[in-house]
């Protein structure tokens, strides 16, 4: 029979097939607690009196995130301030703010609910609404785009507003760090995305922590990096988390999905390989970092004053597009 | 034998052989294993749990790709 590996219960909930480890539920919860505490200092991630800026979509990533650094909070040693970003995607992310809510009320944490349409003017929606009028007909592959005037995926957009609120919004607030919940798959699949498409500039900036020249970026710290996305499932689950269980409507268009279904098929024969690619690369990435940092300071974006590489950041330059 | 099996909105009934597993019913159901946590009688069971006549089963997405 299968017993828990550390304290022999016989109710195992979990049999990790890349350690051989199987644990009860109580023992998962703990391993998990203390994975990403031990990862938060190997990495560090956290430093004393840091105000952490907790992106917090609802979801299972992002929650179990709160949760785990709500213990560091709670011996006083970092301070935290949640923020969830209403995209404006119909049907979908009300649930997730709803339940965000509840989770920081429940935690005691000071919350905000900001959104798209207050900084940007608009929502996902109505941005890939915009896109779609200026489409022709034949467009097959969304994610193709030679020049401003084609599509771009729904996933792009949000990706670079998402970071601009929320670099606005640690300045705001003063927060030191910025938290994700971004996850083992979903770093793996950043290495393998970056890498197939050869962008390189991307690739150079995965990592547990952002290591920006630029101060007035926030570091961003990812303290589930090393967690697979099922585990964080089945951490929130034994820990009864309230979580928003549901995928994006959009996710289905995108290569990332592609990307992930590839690496999950492997790993059913090969359970290491979201480890080692993600071992592989952290020991590469110094040399590529070296050699392959673009030069150059950056500078300001002319239009909302932001750093930004070109006369326009990303975002603004979205923005323009559109005017 | 017969169980009952829980996912998302739909509540089935589901006839399976003896000595059947999580595994194989999900198989059946073609849900991929490792997109959800499975509930047996409201404890979690790791998918080699074996399933008796009556059972309920509570399937839990937890995976949604993207």
């Amino acid at each position: 029979m299968n017993t828990c590996s550390k304290c022999g219960n016989q109710q195992i909930i979990i049999q990790k097939k890349h350690s051989g480890q199987n644990l009860c539920q109580e023992c998962f919860i703990e391993s998990i607690n203390e994975k990403v505490l031990k990862d938060t200092r190997k990495y560090k991630l956290l430093e004393k009196g840091d105000k952490v800026l907790m992106a917090l979509s609802g979801g299972k990533d992002s929650v179990v995130a709160l949760h785990i650094l709500n213990s560091l909070r709670e011996k006083n040693i970092i301070d935290i301030v949640a923020v969830t970003i209403d995209e404006g995607i119909k049907g979908y992310r009300e649930e997730g703010i709803e339940i965000a809510k509840a989770n920081t009320r429940t935690l005691g944490i000071k919350h905000r609910v900001v959104s798209f349409k207050e900084y940007f003017g608009r929502t996902l929606d109505e941005m890939r609404g915009q896109d779609d009028t200026r489409q022709d007909d034949t467009r097959q592959d969304d994610t193709r785009r030679q020049g401003d005037t084609e599509p771009r995926h729904a996933c792009t957009y949000c990706g670079v507003f998402r970071r601009w609120i929320l670099n606005r919004v640690a300045q705001e607030e003063g927060a030191t760090k910025i938290a994700t919940g971004h996850n083992l798959d979903d770093e793996t699949q950043s290495i393998l995305m970056n890498y197939l498409e050869g962008n390189i500039n991307n690739l150079i900036r995965i990592g547990p922590k952002s290591e920006s020249r630029d101060e007035r970026f926030t570091v961003k710290i990812k303290p589930l990096r090393e967690i697979p996305e099922k585990e964080i499932g089945l951490y929130a689950i034994a820990a009864d988390l309230n979580v928003h269980l549901a995928g994006c409507p959009y996710a289905g268009e995108s290569f990332r999905r592609e990307i992930g279904e590839f690496i999950k098929e492997l790993s059913r024969d090969h359970p290491t390989i979201m480890y080692s690619t993600l071992r592989g690369f952290d020991k590469i990435k110094p040399i590529l970092k070296k050699e392959l940092t673009p030069k150059g300071n950056t500078g300001e974006c002319r239009r909302c004053g932001e750093p930004s590489a070109g006369e326009l950041c990303k975002a603004c330059s979205f923005l323009e597009g559109w005017e | 034998m017969q169980v009952k099996v829980i996912f998302g909105e739909e509540n089935l009934t589901e006839d399976v052989p003896e000595d059947y597993t999580i595994k194989e019913l999900l198989k059946k159901l073609e849900i991929p294993s490792e997109t959800v946590v499975v509930k047996k009688n409201e404890a979690i069971v790791i998918e080699e749990e074996l399933i008796q006549e009556g059972d309920t089963l509570e399937i839990i997405k937890v995976i949604f790709g993207g």
